[in-house]
């Protein structure tokens, strides 16, 4: 991975490097230049040597003239040692286009080494006449090495001209030279500058917005950032997180509409106990009341009486019974048929009662009191109404996966009005003489205990009766509602 | 926005990375090196030409057709001299070329005690080859090898021979000469006598000046007071033929007047080309050149020794005005 470290090292390194390499350049041509500087004035210092060892000598050999002592002899001596060594640092100022005068001129310098050489041994044979005509032609001589050399430093200016105007050129040259890299530093490292803060700027800004869209609220949308350093990994970690929240505020949203519901459910229970409360004033009492009617109106021989009180009395325990807890279709069945009996007693031959049932179905799970309460309300709206009374058919039928319970009748109907108050559990005005619970009691039940919306099923037409059909399945989705009741 | 930014600041980087990389071509890849150094070529003989009138048209031959011969024998020749018969000078560069122990010598022979002490005693007593190039110097008085150049006898004989067949055989000339004699001029003036003595007819009067301008110019004066008929002029000396047409030309028309000199002054050829001078020897100063390096290279191969003492004469002939 790149790291954001690794980054700046990359530029401080290409800096440094730049800052190098410009002055390594610059102290290489200073050198370059100081040494070119050095050749020269060394050539022009190592010619006045000459002159001046020269002029030297001639001093030296007149004060032993003069004075031809010890110490004279020794100065001549270390004077001509002299003049010999600017000779030999002449030789090494040869070039093509000097070598005839610089020949001239070593050989100049020849010449006049041994001039004084003669004087001096005229002088030792004492023959002082010839030793003076040496001396007076050493010191023409020493005027001519004089002369020569500004002839050759002359020469030597002609033949350097180019070069040394060459050498000013440069200079002027050089500096031009700095201001132009000056100029290119400065544009390139912006360059470089304005790339490098890019690319860490620019995944920082990415980050900074996908923050600011987390902190208001919005955890769906990705966050994608396109680097490749700890910035790019922050991302990732953030975007994980943020993928984390979302999955843990949608596990506390379930949450909540689970307890949601259960509240409901506690509240709708709460309600029926209500009501069945309300309508039993002591209702073992009513019980075995009716019981002993039963028993009493056996005896008297009114046999229909005693069958009808005791369909009363089985309806009463069941309904004081089983409102709380599942049961099978076939408790539903029985009760529905007891409950079927008292209204056709009630209501003899207007009540027609058609009852299809699929005998394997019977074993089915159901919230207990759901089927009476739609064919009691069946009955209130299609028979009590009708003079002529009507029929009611009631279905059992056996699905792949669901059973399909119909409750038809063909009285007045509904408006949809009514059908849609139903099926959105809003509360039904009922009428009279219910049993107690209501339809809309029994549409919440059913829904809270199969966890879904269309188990329940109205199809009605104002005057042609009502169709309620229950799409129940043959496995349960849902197996809270089993488990809450019994936590009372 | 930025974009443009960005754009427009590359192509200032580019423009900058040009401009640079042009500057830094220039600062470090100089044009010109210094001479390389190198040791002193001790295998080429050093010659020197030393002459008294450098500049001139007709040493400028010499030399040029020296240098010329030099290079195709491999030795190295420099051209020293004095300008305007600076003796002084010519004697020094002389006495620097032997004291720098040059290989051969060329010189200009100069008839003087000096020129003769040097080249007899310090050239020879160092070893160094002269030879007198255009005007010589008597053998004995000098020890050079040899003398190349024309024969100057000869030279006085063919002017004074052109001189009668352009003025007849009679008439008066004036032949002005130099005060301090050279050899060469010695030569010519015997040239130009032995032709004329024959001629009874023609009168001759010589007169001598130094060899200054002015004293040029007040000589002509006097002789032209003194022979005012006179028909001719002839001078010995080259280079005093320029004051001397200058001041006829002052009294009278240049044209009616035969006036011959040499070709080895400064203004000759040019005199010769305006038709003021009506004739002049011309020599053959190149081949003088290349003669004498030619030779002294012979003598110091040991190719040819000793060199032929009596000289090696190069060609002479004469220019009219007429022929320009």
């Amino acid at each position: 991975m790149n790291t954001i470290q690794k980054k700046i090292w990359t530029l401080a390194t290409v800096v440094l490097f730049i800052m190098v390499s410009i002055w390594l350049a610059f102290t290489h041509y200073n050198q370059k230049t100081q040494n070119q500087y050095n050749d020269i004035l060394q050539r022009y210092l190592i010619m006045n040597e000459v002159t001046s060892a020269s002029q030297q000598v001639i001093t030296d050999l007149n004060n032993y003239l003069l004075n031809p002592s010890l110490a004279n002899l020794e100065q001549i001596n270390v004077s001509q040692e002299k003049i010999r060594d600017a000779k030999y640092e002449v030789y090494k100022l040869v070039n093509a286009e000097n070598e005839f005068a610089l020949t001239n001129y070593i050989n100049l310098i020849d010449s006049f080494i041994e001039t004084t050489n003669r004087s001096l041994m005229f002088q030792s044979e004492e023959e002082a006449e010839a030793s003076a005509k040496e001396f007076s032609e050493a010191t023409r001589i020493s005027k001519y090495i004089s002369e020569m050399t500004l002839t050759v430093i002359d020469t030597e200016l002609k033949t350097y001209d180019r070069f040394y105007r060459g050498i000013i050129e440069q200079s002027v040259e050089f500096k031009k030279l700095g201001i132009w890299l000056l100029l290119l530093i400065i544009v390139s490292l912006l360059l470089l500058t304005y790339w490098f803060s890019l690319t860490i700027t620019r995944p920082v800004q990415q980050l900074t917005k996908a923050a600011n869209e987390l902190s208001k609220g919005r955890f769906d949308m990705q966050i994608k950032v396109e680097s490749n350093d700890e910035i790019s990994f922050l991302a990732k970690t953030f975007d994980h997180m943020r993928i984390n929240i979302n999955n843990l505020i949608s596990e506390i949203q379930q949450k909540a509409q689970l307890e949601h519901e259960l509240q409901q459910n506690k509240l709708l229970l709460k309600e029926s106990q209500l009501r069945s409360l309300q309508s039993q004033i002591n209702p073992h009492f009513l019980f075995n009341t009716l019981n002993t009617l039963s028993k009493k109106a056996y005896l008297e021989g009114a046999e229909e009486t005693s069958d009808l009180l005791v369909s009363v009395a089985g309806l009463l325990r069941y309904n004081l019974k089983r409102i709380d807890r599942s049961v099978t279709l076939y408790e539903e069945v029985i009760v529905l048929q007891q409950y079927m009996e008292i209204q056709k007693t009630r209501f003899t031959d207007r009540l027609e009662f058609n009852m299809e049932i699929d005998e394997s179905c019977l074993q089915l799970q159901i919230p207990g009191l759901t089927l009476q309460p739609i064919v009691e309300n069946a009955v209130i709206h299609a028979i009590e109404p009708e003079e002529d009374g009507g029929s009611i058919w009631f279905r059992i039928l056996d699905g792949i996966e669901w059973v399909t319970i119909e409750i038809e009748d063909d009285g007045v109907g509904m408006s949809e009005d009514k059908v849609k108050q139903i099926l959105e559990e809003r509360l039904v005005e009922t009428e009279g003489h219910s049993t107690g619970i209501g339809f809309s009691n029994v549409v919440k039940r059913l829904r809270l205990f199969y966890g879904y919306e269309d188990v329940i099923h109205i199809e009605s037409k104002e005057g042609r009766g009502t169709k309620v059909v229950l799409k129940i399945p043959k496995t349960r989705r849902i197996e809270t509602y089993e488990k809450a009741p019994d936590s009372r | 926005l930025r974009k443009i930014g960005i754009i427009i600041l590359c192509f200032v980087f580019t423009i900058l990375s040009y401009f640079t990389f042009v500057s830094a071509e220039k600062v470090f890849h100089s044009d010109f090196q210094p001479p390389q150094t190198s040791a002193p070529n001790e295998e080429q003989y050093r010659l020197v030409l030393i002459t008294q009138e450098l500049e001139t048209p007709f040493w400028d031959k010499v030399s040029s057709g020296a240098i010329e011969q030099a290079k195709k024998e491999g030795a190295s020749l420099e051209v020293w001299g004095s300008y305007g018969n600076n003796q002084e000078d010519f004697l020094k560069k002389i006495e620097i070329a032997i004291h720098s122990k040059m290989d051969g010598i060329i010189v200009q022979g100069l008839d003087t005690e000096e020129f003769s002490s040097l080249t007899k005693v310090k050239a020879a007593s160092s070893g160094i080859p002269i030879i007198t190039v255009a005007n010589d110097v008597p053998i004995a008085e000098s020890l050079r090898k040899t003398y190349v150049g024309s024969d100057q006898n000869l030279a006085g004989k063919m002017i004074a021979k052109q001189l009668l067949s352009d003025m007849g055989i009679s008439g008066k000339v004036i032949i002005l000469g130099e005060s301090e004699q050279e050899y060469h001029q010695q030569q010519r003036l015997q040239g130009i006598q032995d032709v004329l003595k024959d001629y009874p007819n023609v009168k001759t009067l010589y007169a001598e000046t130094t060899d200054t301008k002015e004293q040029v110019i007040a000589t002509t004066q006097d002789l032209l007071n003194q022979l005012p008929d006179v028909d001719a002029f002839i001078a010995v000396n080259a280079n005093n033929s320029g004051a001397m047409i200058q001041e006829i030309s002052r009294r009278s028309q240049v044209e009616p007047y035969h006036i011959y000199t040499f070709d080895d002054g400064p203004e000759s050829l040019s005199l010769l080309t305006q038709g003021k001078l009506d004739g002049m020897i011309e020599q053959s100063p190149e081949k003088m050149g290349e003669l004498s390096v030619n030779l002294i290279m012979k003598w110091l191969t040991d190719e040819t020794v000793p060199l032929n003492m009596d000289g090696y004469l190069t060609d002479i002939r004469i220019v009219k005005a007429t022929n320009m």
